[in-house]
């Protein structure tokens, strides 16, 4: 109901075709010194990031016999595939929903497929890391001496050359949905600059026109670019989460793992997208166009997902621990209750008691600040789940054996070397660090190219959103296109 | 009275003396009124022995992967009696909604037939598969009648049984001797008064062998750490409280020493 | 342009109540033959009772077989009023309004007839007492809380109580219309159970919060609820191939599958039995047929992870079991037919729009989906039971006496028979919802195009 609240507008009224196209296009070429200073502190920190990777992979070298000193780049790689990899997907999920409050924020999501680049030249080292699948070599696998994996004996080149195609599969279709999306907006761009980055959009634009037909092939484009980026994007949550986590742990077997990290994952890109559209409200000079609407919506959106975590966390717990499985159990001990402990702890708290308990509540989801908060949490979240499933499997060094539980020692003595658990080391933290800023000024490159405001799509929703009277109130009237 | 003694009942079987004469499948079923097993009931697989005789065929460990291969003189018949393993890590306890079978504090594994109402879950979640339900009410021809032993229940039909160590035994043996002045149960005490479970009665080559896994001198307690140990399904983590005892083969090299 | 003539709110309560009110040739003679059969399977559920369950096909290492596939087949079914109403509501969904209450009394009703299943399934039901209520105070003994079989009745008897009042709760607006337009013995009735309603606005906005807030309220209900009948399976260790992390959404996503395609059938079946042309319309079974492929595919990729790691560990007990399934006849016959008529039928006729507008069509391949996820279920459970550990020793199959087999026909008898019987004294289709969907209807004009619109529910 239009009573004054102001969140029933996404757009704000005074927005007009002409005046979206001028600001936003205006938005992509101003300097603007604050982003400047930002992009190079973020630049210093990438540097910071790259020499703590050439400082490990000097000082350790990739092998079977350094592979525990990578716990952390493995994790940072699947934290990097959980946020900025699996964001695009906010974009393909509304956008097949039809919903319109989706309008300001599915440019932003789609923008981090530009990171899926930085994540694909990170998954390089990790294939060298990974330990084969047949140890012995004679051709066929046997427990207790060879590793266990989801390919089995075959195909040729599994599981390295496999994973690496639905990692570039992944990012190609990312960067396509990207393009097919930004299309209109490239040819915007390009007549309303000047210089080489007009020049570059003008090419990448390829002729769009806007014709009936450049819209319709757009429109099937991308649904189609959707239902592949969706499929890949569970492919490789999948293979990444048993290739580089579960695989390396004997004898554990764990089949929701690649279903609950393809969840972190969305989980914490729509804590990525949420942080980075309240960066645009707040900091960015958006305001205009991102309303509550945005986050009052998303913030159900994830409340949903944060129940699914904890309820696809309880699943796994519960299996495993009343199974009472001796294998299970040293599972369990060490990926949540006792070798990685705080990590799991964290994670909890981050992922699902935290955003739970903020998103419960009415008030909460309907402002700014709440959803934004949630989200952040998610995305720290996210990023000790991933401490805690990969820095425990890049330390396990018998990859081979039948069952972890054969490691424990007896009652009362220390908990074996494998088994304990990994801190990072300042080359580690140097890593992580040039992962999140490698992302943000990749994120902030994209902008000075392309404008973070899809231009059409609010445009166009300025035509689905109106407010018309009834009976006594004034109510928004939202167009249901087919 | 003198104290109660904490007991925890335990059993080695040493696969090694087994010759499959099946004589405590048949004390076992008279002294616990099993229903009698028909050619029917075996066909239908719902034939009850609490404790059975298992028969499996061994081949040199060479011809493993093709045991049909093996030449014949190689091929030797073994047998395993497996009943109840009580195991102290059941999973068949938790899983009963009525409480209908629980560990009591002697480690063993008991039924309380009166609860049960036939989830047949337990069934489903033993891995030993020796929980038996009773799917038709038992019947006994009448010149059998007197058979039946008045100290175990006749069970109904729709419930489960299992093997209960002869509670009624060690229960009597309970109230004998530790009834009386320095009573103590012992393995000679239980043997002398009757009190073994049926099967280790009745076993002709003390195959079965019963006793006390706390009383250090108790002849389970001795066997328990023998090098010939094992459990049956030991890594899904159930503790069993019937220990196994391995074929010697004079053939296999680590066995050469109990040749 | 809308889909759908416009109507009016005469048009509507004329349209609705027909059911009530008009007595086809069909209808006794369709009641008359289910009742018939629901009492053979009550005659043969009494002679098993009566003989014990000797006269199943159940044995040693298969002590779970049809009856207990049938449970969670139906608990799946009920699954869909929740899926339908609750998250549809929460999320405005237009396309809900003629689906809900089909969908909420197929819930209650199929969770009625699932219950059924565990009782005659016992041992001794008429023990059964001893199972869920704390009914020996003195001497201390409860019910076994650690066993999952004490969660599913706490939370199955959670789930249809919810479910009655959600049902109830819709229901009331409907039956103040039926008190209006009913006399003597079926006036007093109405009147009763409608519960004083005026349709005044604080009767209405406070319908409207209770529908939410059971929405909301049930939907942790509906989860758990499968989850828990998992629990069943996945907490067992000494079965390998139930013991599997991914059991309760893989099961809870199975039953969203089977529940969402039985609606269609049922809402195929109303539209053509009661003539509901005008509000059962073609974009309902468009908008159903495309929920159906993204939740048919999402359990797909679980069916596939769950047969995955089956094989995964290497180990001999489940190797045998996937064996067992897919490579020897009849089960591998079985196994075909579950994974094609559960995914690979259906989903292909829904990627095609003019199969999901047309009503048969989908009546078609939700049967399809159905015959699978009800095979689903019996290969989970029966061979795994079947082959159980690597302690093969008493390895063997299953088959079905014939007394099973009527008892499970019957509850499909007796769930339809109890639909048919609601539908003669309620609505199947909210009269209120339909109207309230009529008076949001709105239209754009975009040039010289006209796009259907809504009001947006706040």
């Amino acid at each position: 109901m239009a009573n004054g609240n102001g969140h029933i507008t996404p757009v704000e009224v005074d927005l007009t075709d002409q005046g979206i196209t001028e600001h936003l296009s205006h938005k992509v070429f101003a300097f603007d010194r604050r982003l400047a200073y930002a992009m190079a502190g973020l630049g210093v920190l990438f540097i910071l990031g790259i020499i703590g990777f050439v400082m490990r992979a000097v000082g350790d070298g990739f092998s079977d016999a350094s592979r525990h000193e990578w716990g952390y780049y493995a994790a940072m790689f699947a934290f990097l595939l959980c946020t900025a990899g699996t964001a695009p997907l906010v974009a393909v999920a509304f956008r097949w929903t039809k919903n319109h409050w989706r309008r300001p924020l599915s440019r932003a999501s789609e923008m981090f497929a530009l990171v899926g680049i930085l994540n694909l030249l990170w998954f390089i080292p990790l294939m060298a890391l990974l330990p084969a699948i047949d140890l012995n070599g004679d051709g066929h696998l046997e427990v207790g001496v060879d590793r266990r994996t989801v390919w089995f004996e075959g195909p040729i080149g599994a599981p390295l050359w496999w994973d690496m195609a639905a990692m570039i599969g992944l990012v190609v279709c990312g960067l396509a949905i990207l393009w097919v999306s930004a299309r209109p907006d490239m040819s915007v761009v390009a007549a309303r600059g000047s210089g080489w980055r007009a020049a570059l959009m003008r090419k990448l634009a390829m002729g769009w026109q806007g014709t009936k037909r450049d819209w319709r092939r757009q429109q099937a484009f991308l649904a189609m670019l959707g239902g592949f980026y969706f499929m890949l994007l569970i492919l490789v949550h999948t293979l990444v989460s048993l290739d580089f986590a579960l695989s390396l742990v004997p004898g554990w077997k764990d089949s929701i793992l690649a279903p609950h990290h393809a969840l972190t994952g969305i989980q914490a890109a729509a804590g990525t997208v949420l942080v980075t559209i309240f960066v645009m409200r707040t900091w960015g000079g958006y305001g205009r166009y991102i309303g509550l609407d945005p986050f009052w919506a998303f913030s159900k959106v994830l409340l949903g997902l944060t129940l699914l975590w904890g309820y696809f966390w309880f699943s796994e717990f519960m299996t495993f621990w009343y199974g009472r499985d001796p294998t299970e159990q040293s599972v369990i001990k060490l990926v949540m209750f006792e070798s990685y402990r705080t990590a799991f702890l964290l994670n909890f708290f981050f992922s699902f008691v935290i955003p739970f308990g903020l998103l419960l509540w009415n008030g909460v989801r309907k402002s700014v600040l709440g959803p934004t908060i949630a989200g952040a949490s998610v995305i720290i979240g996210a990023f000790f789940m991933m401490v805690r499933l990969y820095v425990p499997a890049f330390n396990i060094r018998d990859v081979g054996a039948h069952s972890i539980a054969d490691f424990e020692a007896g009652v009362g003595q220390a908990i074996p070397s494998q088994l304990l658990p990994v801190t990072p080391d300042v080359w580690d933290v140097f890593i992580i660090l040039g992962g999140l800023s490698g992302t943000a000024l990749i994120f902030l490159l994209g902008t000075r190219l392309l404008p973070v405001m899809s231009m059409w799509e609010t445009k166009e929703g300025l035509l689905y959103m109106l407010v018309r009277p009834l009976l006594k109130g004034r109510y928004m009237v939202l167009g249901k296109p087919d | 009275m003198a104290q109660r003694m904490k007991h925890k009942w335990g059993m080695v079987v040493d696969i090694d003396k087994c010759t499959g004469c099946q004589a405590c499948v048949v004390a076992c079923q008279s002294e616990n009124n099993i229903p009698l097993n028909t050619e029917d009931s075996f066909h239908q697989r719902r034939a009850m022995e609490w404790i059975r005789v298992e028969r499996y065929w061994e081949v040199p460990d060479e011809y493993r992967d093709r045991p049909e291969e093996a030449p014949f003189q190689d091929v030797k018949a073994r047998f395993m009696p497996v009943l109840c393993q009580h195991c102290e890590n059941a999973p068949c306890e938790p899983v009963c909604p009525v409480f209908a079978t629980y560990h009591n504090d002697e480690g063993m594994n008991v039924q309380v037939y009166n609860r049960c109402v036939g989830t047949r879950y337990c069934a489903n979640n033993c891995p030993y598969q020796v929980r038996f339900f009773n799917f038709w009410e038992p019947v006994w021809p009448e010149r059998l009648r007197n058979q039946l032993n008045p100290d175990v229940t006749v069970r109904s039909r729709g419930v489960m049984e299992k093997c209960t160590f002869c509670v009624q035994r060690v229960r009597r043996a309970e109230t004998k001797i530790e009834g009386q002045e320095d009573g103590q149960i012992t393995d000679k005490s239980l043997a002398e008064g009757n009190f073994m479970p049926a099967c280790v009665q009745a076993c002709p080559t003390n195959t079965l062998i019963f006793g006390d896994l706390e009383d250090p001198d108790s002849q389970v307690s001795r066997l328990k750490d023998d090098p010939r140990h094992y459990k049956l399904l030991e890594n899904i983590g159930t503790e069993p409280n019937v220990i196994y005892l391995k074929k010697i083969d004079p053939r296999r090299k680590e066995d050469e020493a109990h040749g | 342009m809308q889909e759908g003539r416009s109507l009016t709110d005469r048009e509507i309560n004329r349209g609705l109540l027909n059911s009530l009110y008009q007595n086809p040739k069909w209808y006794w003679g369709s009641v008359t033959l289910l009742g018939v059969i629901v009492l053979g399977a009550m005659a043969a559920a009494g002679y098993m009772i009566n003989q014990g369950l000797g006269v199943t096909g159940l044995n040693r290492p298969v002590m779970w077989g049809f009856f207990i596939t049938n449970f969670v087949f139906w608990i799946g079914i009920s699954h869909a009023g929740v899926m339908l109403s609750a998250i549809l509501r929460l999320s405005k969904a237009e396309w809900r309004r003629p689906a809900t209450r089909a969908a909420e009394v197929l819930t209650v009703f199929s969770l009625m007839t699932a219950m059924l299943m565990p009782f005659i399934h016992a041992g001794r039901p008429w023990r059964l007492f001893y199972w869920v209520f704390p009914y020996d105070w003195a001497r201390g003994v409860f019910p076994n809380v650690r066993s999952a079989l004490i969660w599913d009745p706490s939370a199955v008897f959670t789930y249809l109580t919810s479910s009655i009042l959600f049902v109830y709760i819709a229901l009331l607006p409907d039956l103040a219309v039926i008190r209006d337009r009913s006399t003597g013995v079926r006036r007093t009735i109405y009147s009763v159970l409608c519960l004083g309603w005026k349709g005044n606005s604080r009767q209405w906005k406070l319908q409207i919060i209770a529908g939410i807030l059971l929405s909301a309220l049930i939907l942790p209900v509906f989860v758990s609820v499968h989850s828990i009948v998992s629990f069943d399976f996945s907490m067992a260790i000494a079965v390998k191939s139930w013991h599997s992390t991914i059991f309760p959404p893989y099961f809870v996503i199975g039953a969203v599958h089977s529940g969402v395609a039985a609606v269609v059938i049922v809402m195929a079946l109303m539209r053509w039995l009661f003539h509901w042309h005008d509000y059962v319309r073609p974009e309902h079974f468009d908008a159903l047929g495309r929920l159906l492929i993204v939740v048919a595919t999402g359990w797909f990729f679980f069916f596939v992870m769950e047969f995955l790691f089956g094989l995964y560990g290497l180990e001999g007990d489940e190797i045998s079991v996937k064996d067992f399934l897919t490579a020897q006849a009849p089960w591998s016959w079985w196994f075909i037919t579950f994974v094609g008529t559960t995914y690979f039928i259906p989903v292909g006729m829904w990627l095609f729009k003019s199969v999901r507008r047309n009503p048969w069509l989908m009546v078609v391949a939700c049967v399809s989906v159905n015959i699978g996820m009800w095979l689903e279920r019996f290969l989970i459970i029966v061979p795994g039971l079947a082959q159980k550990q690597l302690f093969n020793f008493a390895w063997y199959t299953y088959a079905p006496s014939p007394v099973e087999v009527v008892i499970i026909i019957g509850t499909f008898a007796l769930v339809s028979m109890l639909m048919l019987l609601f539908a003669k004294v309620f609505p199947l289709i909210p009269i209120y919802d339909i109207k309230e969907g009529e008076i949001l209807k709105q239209e754009i004009k975009i040039g010289r195009r006209t796009v259907p619109a809504v009001i947006r529910e706040d």
